[in-house]
């Protein structure tokens, strides 16, 4: 416990099932306390929790020593981002403390070093399991230079001028990665992890903290799912006859 | 006994706060503390049926207000339950998780039991927070989504005797009223238009009635409805039309259930000689006309008919959070690993039913 800082101790949970992983760490000004990391396709409404409670426990941590609770909102797998949204929206509640949502783009993005990046424009991919790609585009300096967007090979195509020197993170990187040298982008894939870190999350999370002003700025946060629910209107609501 | 209970699993987002009174002399009824429900019906009337992925984000938009409504109701802290119930399943899944998963951070949370209730046995057991129906029951259990009768032994002890070979019966509400034109869903609208129609004016079918065993048949029904508005005169229904189809159907649909529980009640009678009441649950069973002739056939048969209150006939929070207090005081609690289950029969040693889809 820090005895000598003038701040309280800001301990968070962040939780991660956004993509293809499952992800969760006890961080505590600046440090891991315990971590857990799996790539995981499905399933993580089964494993989510059990990892809660092992890093939980390898931290020393119980629930009420949480300041807050931190979480990837998407883009990624529409229930994936759903199962650990909901846990640390639950969390929150029961525990009456902010829930803070960053994104996985944003995650990710943060998870590339600095050298990796320099005099490269950062592209990150997040696998959509459909023909578009969730992307964001960052400068070397990680300020996004586009909103989180679902893009199809023309729209990804048009972010970038010609021969531009770009940089791809992500689990969809390799896929993005192909469609940019095929169009004169001089693209290459960093070897960052492609998944959200849950220490990222965390950190992220506490810049967010610090720069809040009451509790009231942490309401529950939305998802960002980039793409409508797949559903078509019947014509005359199915009636058979006018 | 103080249990939270989250339902999530259709169109509805649902939280509610039951206790029992475990007190010497008390009557083992629970008291609903708290009952909030959310209904989403107008994000999916004009798709004229629910979407899952739109009721999946739906939930997650409005469950932490609702749960937290609930918990405001009751007056209660979080510290004040113990233990947290979500429907587990059978269900939309995508709607299943986002329940299962807030029960189960809340309950870790405050490090009390998580409970994941099947969404039929909360249905099932809602007669005896309500009414404190004793065990062994015959139950007959029609909503959107099921259509079965069950002999309830007990907690967990379910013997089912029939259910549906093909639709649900709530389904073929919503379908035929489609083809009316009466929107979604199909119940309420049905039931209306059918106190101003003729049932004698289309021959409907009965289907299976006066068959062995008592299974369900509705898409033959369904059917014969298409191919009776076919038949008539081109041009626009007429009200009358609608009126008299809407009473035809009706009345087809509560003699057959009519007879297919008259047969449970003599083969529920071989299994549980001592069983007194016939327990009528889901959306359906708010159809007037349905509980008239269930009346009838329990009265005929020596039965005591139990409906629960309508509000808590369909689907609602109250029934999950006393499936968990039932379960909970015999120390039937879940894992968090527990994985949300789409399909999740009451009696998974029953046999298939000939024909039977998957939502036997």
């Amino acid at each position: 416990m820090k005895t000598t800082s003038t701040n309280p101790v800001l301990t968070l949970l962040a939780l991660d099932s956004a993509t293809t992983g499952c992800a969760v760490c006890v961080w505590q000004d600046g440090r891991v306390l315990a971590v857990e990391r799996e790539t995981m396709a499905r399933g993580q409404a089964q494993e989510l929790m059990p990892m809660v409670d092992r890093v939980l426990a390898a931290a020393g941590v119980s629930p009420s020593d949480l300041s807050a609770v931190a979480v990837t909102r998407g883009p990624g797998a529409f229930t994936g981002l759903r199962i650990a949204l909901a846990a640390a929206r639950g969390f929150a509640l029961a525990l009456a403390v902010p829930c803070v949502g960053v994104t996985t783009l944003e995650v990710v993005a943060h998870g590339v070093p600095a050298s990796m990046r320099d005099g490269r424009t950062l592209l990150v991919c997040v696998e959509s399991k459909r023909e578009d790609l969730y992307v964001q585009v960052f400068s070397p300096a990680l300020e996004p230079l586009s909103e989180p967007l679902a893009c199809d090979d023309a729209a990804l195509v048009g972010l970038f001028e010609t021969g531009e020197r770009v940089l791809l993170v992500g689990d969809a990187a390799a896929r993005a990665v192909e469609i940019l040298r095929r169009a004169g982008m001089d693209a290459v894939l960093s070897d960052a992890s492609p998944l959200p870190d849950p220490a990222i999350i965390a950190e992220l999370a506490a810049v967010l903290l610090n720069r809040g002003q009451s509790p009231g700025d942490f309401a529950a946060p939305e998802p960002l799912y980039l793409r409508p629910p797949d559903a078509k209107l019947p014509k005359a609501e199915g009636r058979l006859r006018g | 006994m103080i249990v939270l209970g989250l339902e999530t699993s259709c169109d509805e987002t649902a939280a509610a706060v039951v206790r029992l009174n475990t007190d010497e002399g008390a009557d083992g009824r629970g008291e609903i503390l708290s009952n909030r429900i959310l209904s989403q019906i107008e994000m999916h009337r004009p798709f004229g049926g629910i979407v899952p992925e739109v009721a999946a984000r739906a939930h997650l938009e409005c469950v932490d207000a609702i749960v937290q409504g609930a918990m405001d109701d009751a007056g209660l802290g979080y510290d004040q339950l113990d233990a947290v119930a979500a429907t587990g399943g059978p269900g939309l899944i995508g709607g299943v998780i986002v329940g299962v998963m807030m029960a189960k951070a809340i309950a870790r949370a405050r490090s009390i039991p998580f409970i994941a209730v099947n969404h039929l046995e909360g249905h099932a057991l809602t007669a005896r927070l309500t009414q404190g129906v004793e065990f062994p029951y015959l139950l007959l259990l029609v909503s959107g989504g099921h259509s079965q009768l069950l002999a309830v032994r007990g907690v967990g002890d379910y013997v089912r005797l029939g259910t549906t070979i093909d639709d649900a019966v709530g389904e073929a509400f919503d379908k035929t009223a489609k083809m009316l034109g009466l929107g979604y869903p199909g119940g309420p609208p049905i039931e209306a238009a059918a106190k101003l129609g003729n049932a004698k004016r289309f021959a409907l079918p009965r289907p299976l009635k006066g068959k062995p065993g008592c299974h369900f048949s509705f898409s033959g029904l369904k059917a014969a409805v298409k191919r009776a508005l076919d038949a008539l005169p081109p041009g626009d229904l007429q009200p009358q039309d609608i009126n008299d189809m809407a009473a035809s159907f009706q009345a087809a649909v509560a003699e057959v259930i009519g007879d297919r529980t008259r047969r449970a009640i003599h083969l529920f009678r071989d299994l549980c000689p001592q069983g007194r009441s016939l327990v009528v649950a889901g959306g359906v069973a708010a159809n007037t006309a349905l509980r008239d002739t269930l009346q009838a056939v329990a009265a005929a048969e020596g039965l005591t008919l139990a409906a629960p209150p309508l509000a808590l006939c369909t689907d609602n929070g109250a029934m999950i959070a006393w499936a968990g207090i039932e379960r909970l005081r015999l120390g039937l609690t879940d894992g968090l690993d527990f994985a949300p289950r789409p399909r999740w029969p009451l009696d998974p040693d029953a046999p298939k039913a000939t024909g039977a889809g998957i939502k036997a």
